[in-house]
């Protein structure tokens, strides 16, 4: 069984007089383990598809499931609980809290967690650790670089070791290197951890980290290259 | 635990947003101080003007007279007065004020017979400095209220001068009973002497007179007016608290009127709280939505809304209350209007109600935006960002 199932997903809403149907009967399976590209000229709905597989949006109609688990009828607390337990969110413009420090950011998603204040010490300094940034623990986001910010993110997305990674054009917001960098340590955290990443992307560079990945076009998946078959 | 586990996040968000923090609660800080003050002044003029249900003493006085230097009464009234059935006491008075005008620093000097200061103060009385029999030994001494004392800085064996009199401090006062914490007491043949009212035993300001039986109050009062109907001076006689409440009218109906600043004040308060809490919430759409993503749920990100709005209001308010606090007790401030006073009440019960009213506007002026933001979407707040 798949880690990811979407069927017939859809996803329709209104824009004054005009409906929208950004993603239109979508089949997707994602294995455990994945790392999945997601490409498609913009309106193509990758990032509501995404927003669909982070639970901070619903579908129109279809069903969702996460290890076995739909999520698609979750009431809105208990998709909020099993966002915090299960879904790690990398953003384009990183949206750290600017009045936090990195370490504190990387807390936040803890204090939805029973855990003391030593084990969220511990988890939060792994997390740093893993992203390479713990020397920068104590620094307000205004004070760290593009990439630094991202590690940070990315840092605050493991720290709750989720069963997805889901990443929003991770690398639209940094230069090349920065960008390499920061696709180097999703890939090594999704070699060496064996996390599951989502990453929506316009950059067919970062492609290259990914083992699948998948075009839509107007809300449908139009293209689906696994492993060898990728361009 | 979640609502306990994020208080320290709302404290980063106060403290690391300086300036909007901290003119917010300096704004609600003064329009407390203004409310405790008021409230306290209220509260002063209430505890010297309102009759209470164990009150024995009527204060005899001039019909038609409030002003100590109109009121003049023979001081052989507090012969006839003494027979009257319920009657324990009658004090002879004769008062002497620095200014006769509504003042926050005058000077009232009680003229009593020797033998009967203890008569006189009524309360819980205690000489915490020098002794009555000190005061009794001098014919120019003074025994002075706490509160005056620390107002003018008198310590027993000093001398100081007020309207004309200049006497010997003889003994310190500490009571209850507002009244009398801001008084000189002297002797009557002193005081007499000194205010040209033609010589001992003529003529004094008032009788106060103890009665044995509070509920028999109005009705000796009647019986001692009825006395003096036909005299060549009348007397009205009321209970003391009613008496003060209607000499001091025009300073009752000034702090009633204050009133409505205090109400102002906590309107201030609010409307200062909840403009803080509205711009945080408006600048925060993205953080919100970035928590909402990280699994914080609607309600949790109201409660931390609502809780800066709490503390913001109780810091303010404590701030302010203590601050009015101070300067009330450290200012011994009283209202005195025609010899009679009413002191500005340094006690609790005013900065408890302003900070309890800064507590609950805090929480108040948060409740309505940590609604909205509990029931938020979070791809709307994207889209507003």
């Amino acid at each position: 069984m798949a880690l990811i199932e979407c069927r017939q997903l859809t996803r329709t809403y209104r824009r004054g007089n005009e409906e929208i149907t950004p993603l239109r009967d979508l089949d997707l399976d994602i294995e455990s383990g994945g790392f999945v590209a997601l490409m498609g000229p913009s309106g193509s709905g990758k990032t509501t598809l995404l927003n669909l597989l982070a639970g901070i949006d619903r579908p129109t109609a279809g069903t969702l499931s996460v290890a076995g688990k739909p999520v698609h009828n979750l009431p809105r607390r208990a998709l909020a609980n099993w966002r915090s337990a299960h879904v790690g969110y990398i953003f384009q413009l990183y949206n750290l809290i600017p009045v936090l420090t990195a370490y504190e950011n990387v807390e936040l998603p803890l204090l939805l967690q029973s855990l003391s204040r030593s084990e969220r010490h511990d988890r939060v300094a792994t997390a740093l650790e893993a992203v390479g940034i713990e020397d920068r623990h104590e620094h307000y986001p205004r004070q760290l670089s593009g990439g630094q910010e991202q590690r940070v993110a990315i840092a605050r997305a493991i720290v709750t070791e989720p069963t997805i990674l889901l990443a929003d054009e991770p690398t639209g917001d940094l230069d090349r290197q920065s960008a390499t960098s920061v696709m180097e340590l999703l890939a090594q955290l999704n070699s060496e951890q064996g996390r599951t990443i989502v990453m929506v992307t316009h950059d067919p560079r970062t492609t290259e980290w990914a083992d699948t990945v998948l075009h839509l076009e107007k809300g449908r998946l139009v293209e689906q290259a696994v492993g060898s078959e990728r361009p | 635990m979640r609502l306990l586990r994020v208080i320290p996040t709302v404290l980063r968000q106060i403290l690391r947003s300086p300036i909007r923090s901290g003119l917010t609660i300096v704004g609600i800080a003064v329009a407390m101080f203004l409310f405790v003050v008021v409230e306290a002044m209220r509260e002063g003029v209430h505890t010297a003007t309102q009759v209470q249900a164990g009150d024995t003493t009527l204060v005899v006085y001039r019909e038609n007279r409030f002003c100590p230097f109109s009121s003049r009464l023979p001081q052989f009234y507090g012969d006839r007065i003494e027979q009257l059935d319920g009657v324990t006491d009658v004090v002879p008075m004769q008062i002497h004020v620095s200014n006769c005008r509504a003042s926050l620093d005058v000077v009232t000097f009680r003229g009593v017979p020797r033998d009967d200061f203890n008569t006189a103060v009524t309360g819980e009385t205690q000489i915490i400095g020098g002794t009555v029999d000190h005061w009794q030994s001098r014919g120019d001494a003074a025994i002075v209220g706490e509160a005056l004392a620390a107002r003018r800085g008198l310590r027993v064996g000093d001398r100081f001068s007020a309207a004309g009199l200049t006497v010997y401090v003889a003994g310190i006062l500490n009571t209850d009973h507002p009244q009398d914490r801001n008084i000189a007491w002297v002797h009557l043949p002193f005081l007499q002497e000194a205010a040209r009212r033609g010589g001992t035993g003529a003529l004094v300001t008032q009788f106060n007179v103890l009665v044995d039986d509070p509920k028999q109050l109005e009705a000796i009062a009647s019986d001692i007016d009825a006395l003096f109907t036909h005299d060549e001076h009348p007397t009205a006689t009321r209970p003391e608290r009613a008496f003060v409440g209607r000499a001091a009218r025009d300073i009752v109906d000034l702090v009633d009127f204050a009133g409505v600043l205090a109400w102002g004040a906590l309107a201030a308060v609010f409307a200062l709280i909840a403009n803080a809490i509205v711009l945080a919430v408006r600048d925060r759409v993205r953080d919100h939505a970035v928590l909402q993503t990280l699994g914080f749920t609607g309600p949790l990100i109201g409660w931390m809304v609502m809780l800066e709005g709490v503390i913001i209001g109780l810091v303010g308010g404590l701030l302010g209350a203590a601050a009015a606090l101070t300067t009330v007790r450290v200012g011994n401030f009283s209202l005195t209007m025609e010899g009679l006073n009413m002191e500005i009440a340094g006690g609790w019960t005013a900065p408890l109600l302003g900070v309890a009213a800064a507590l609950t506007l805090g929480f108040l002026a948060g409740v309505v935006p940590a609604i909205r933001l509990a029931r938020r979407d979070i791809a709307a707040s994207f889209r507003a960002v």
